[in-house]
């Protein structure tokens, strides 16, 4: 299978650093990739590169076959602290995607996004600000936005760090659900071990100087259940490489 | 609480209950012609309510005509300075060079450039409103969290999506505050501006009654005067509410 993003030699300088210096990879369609790494590595950078929010210094990246140069419709991006407007509703944030979007029937638009914000859990709280909600309702209208163009790119930097471990555990789940249904790719970042097994196809461990390893993570499409004696070996042989790698975990 | 009992605990009719109060005791003590009786004045407000509602749309007028302009002026510049470092460096020093002067003493200029008639008059309350309204946009702008903008670049928005949807929802509740405070500025100024080769407005019908020392008259007009802007603040307020539900 052809991959379905490729980095090749890619350069990234900023500031007289070089944060990637000849990246090479490649990600598969369809795979959850999670990007662990010291705090620095530029686990944000390799995703804004991805994202299009920034360019290569040199080299290409491209993505489905097609170079990238600016941000791609297809690709949607969940941020770290959320970046929810403190004026939106949750029905307005998940409306705006669509309405955003240039070639969609927008009398369509209310249904859409009622079925998905009824698929999260959230509809109940459709008319709710931001400062509303608690943290994993906002969670979930974030994950809505993002969703509701139908990405086939899901990129998020470190999407559960501020929620608390119950919480977590459920957007975790949530996500594993949505993933299964869309056949999306999925890049994410973070800190916590434990997730990228739980959630990644494929772990991708950053080293400093843009030295990586891929730490393959879960056997064909067998997932790893929290329960399992496996999935507690496998985060502890993640653990040990990122402690190799030289830096300590965040 | 009955509604008669709620509506009379209203922030609004209660001050004004006792603005008449005070107004009264200062009657009874001062003692002069120059302070009329309260109920003198509103008798003789309700009397003259036509010529009185006729002063106070031309003025009205005037204001929503500043208001408008102003906005439309204000809008788009107090954005371009908030958006672009250069234009900030260009046009900020200016806008403090306007700002504090008293607007009130260009209205000779404008009168020379604009004519006595109406043009004059919206000029200066626009002159009020607008650099006023430039700067509160302005620094709206530029309190914008830079995240906002990956944020919605991250949707492939056009430019026109990055005003409507993160630009303009932030900067409103500035405007609204901004609005409020040169509308009480630019009524005050009428006082002024309609002194001139005018003979309708209610800043003319204050001015000609003082003129008269006809304190009674006077009075009527300085009621209907805050009338006016009850009015307009109460229209600012409900726009605010319709508008910034978030807050
Ligand atoms: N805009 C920038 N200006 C200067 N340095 C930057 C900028 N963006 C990233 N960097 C540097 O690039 C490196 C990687 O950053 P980042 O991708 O945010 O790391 P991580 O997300 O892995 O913690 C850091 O050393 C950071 O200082
Ligand atoms: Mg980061």
């Amino acid at each position: 299978m052809k991959p379905f993003i490729t980095l090749k030699d890619v350069v990234y300088e900023v500031g007289g650093q070089v944060v990637f210096d000849k990246l090479n990879l490649s990600l598969d369609k369809g795979k959850v990739y999670a990007v662990i790494g010291p705090s620095g590595v530029g686990k944000t950078t390799l995703l804004y590169l991805l994202a299009g929010f920034i360019k290569p210094s040199s080299g290409q990246i491209t993505i489905a076959g097609d170079a990238v140069y600016d941000v791609r419709e297809q690709t949607s991006f969940l941020f770290q602290d959320l970046g929810l407007f403190p004026w939106q509703t949750a029905t307005e944030a998940v409306k705006m995607p669509l309405e955003i979007s240039k070639d969609r029937r927008k009398h369509e638009n209310e249904s859409i996004v009622n079925q998905l914000l009824g698929s999260l859990n959230i509809l109940s709280y459709k008319d709710q600000y931001p400062h509303q909600l608690s943290g994993g309702q906002k969670q979930r209208v974030a994950l809505a936005r993002t969703l509701v163009t139908q990405p086939d790119l899901l990129l998020m930097d470190e999407p559960t760090s501020a929620l608390d471990a119950m919480t977590k555990e459920t957007i975790q789940q949530l996500f594993l659900d949505l993933q299964s249904d869309r056949f999306m790719t999925s890049v994410f970042v973070t800190h916590d071990i434990e997730e990228a097994v739980f959630l990644g196809d494929e772990i991708l461990l950053l080293h400093p100087n843009g030295h990586y390893q891929w730490l393959k993570n879960k056997d064909q499409s067998e997932g790893l259940s929290r329960e399992t004696k496996a999935f507690y070996d496998q985060c502890f042989y993640v653990r040990k490489q990122l402690e190799l790698g030289g830096a300590g975990h965040e | 609480m009955s509604k008669l009992k709620r509506s009379l605990f209203h922030p609004l009719p209660m001050g004004f209950m006792m603005i008449i109060m005070i107004w009264y005791v200062l009657y009874l003590v001062i003692a002069t012609r120059t302070i009329p009786a309260p109920l003198e004045t509103f008798n003789y407000f309700f009397r003259h309510l036509h010529p009185l509602v006729i002063h106070m749309g031309a003025s009205l007028m005037r204001v929503v005509v500043a208001v408008v302009l102003a906005i439309l002026i204000g809008l788009p510049v107090g954005i371009a300075i908030g958006r672009s470092k250069r234009l900030d460096k260009v046009l900020s020093p200016l806008l403090y060079i306007i700002y504090p002067i008293p607007k009130v003493a260009f209205l000779p200029v404008f009168m020379l450039l604009f004519g006595l008639g109406n043009v004059s008059k919206v000029i200066l309350m626009l002159f009020i409103i607008v650099f006023q309204l430039m700067l509160s946009v302005r620094d709206g702008v530029k309190d914008i969290p830079p995240h906002y903008f990956t944020v919605i670049r991250s949707f492939s928005a056009r430019r026109k999506y990055l005003y409507r949807y993160v630009v303009l929802p932030a900067i409103l509740p500035r405007i609204f505050s901004s609005l409020r405070i040169s509308i009480g500025i630019s009524l005050a100024t009428l006082f002024f501006a309609e002194n001139y080769a005018t003979t309708y407005g209610i800043g003319y019908f204050i001015l000609s009654a003082w003129m008269k020392m006809n304190y009674v008259e006077m009075f009527s007009g300085i009621i209907a005067l805050s009338l006016l802007g009850s009015v307009l603040f109460g229209v600012i307020d409900m726009l605010e509410k319709r508008l910034t539900p978030w807050l």
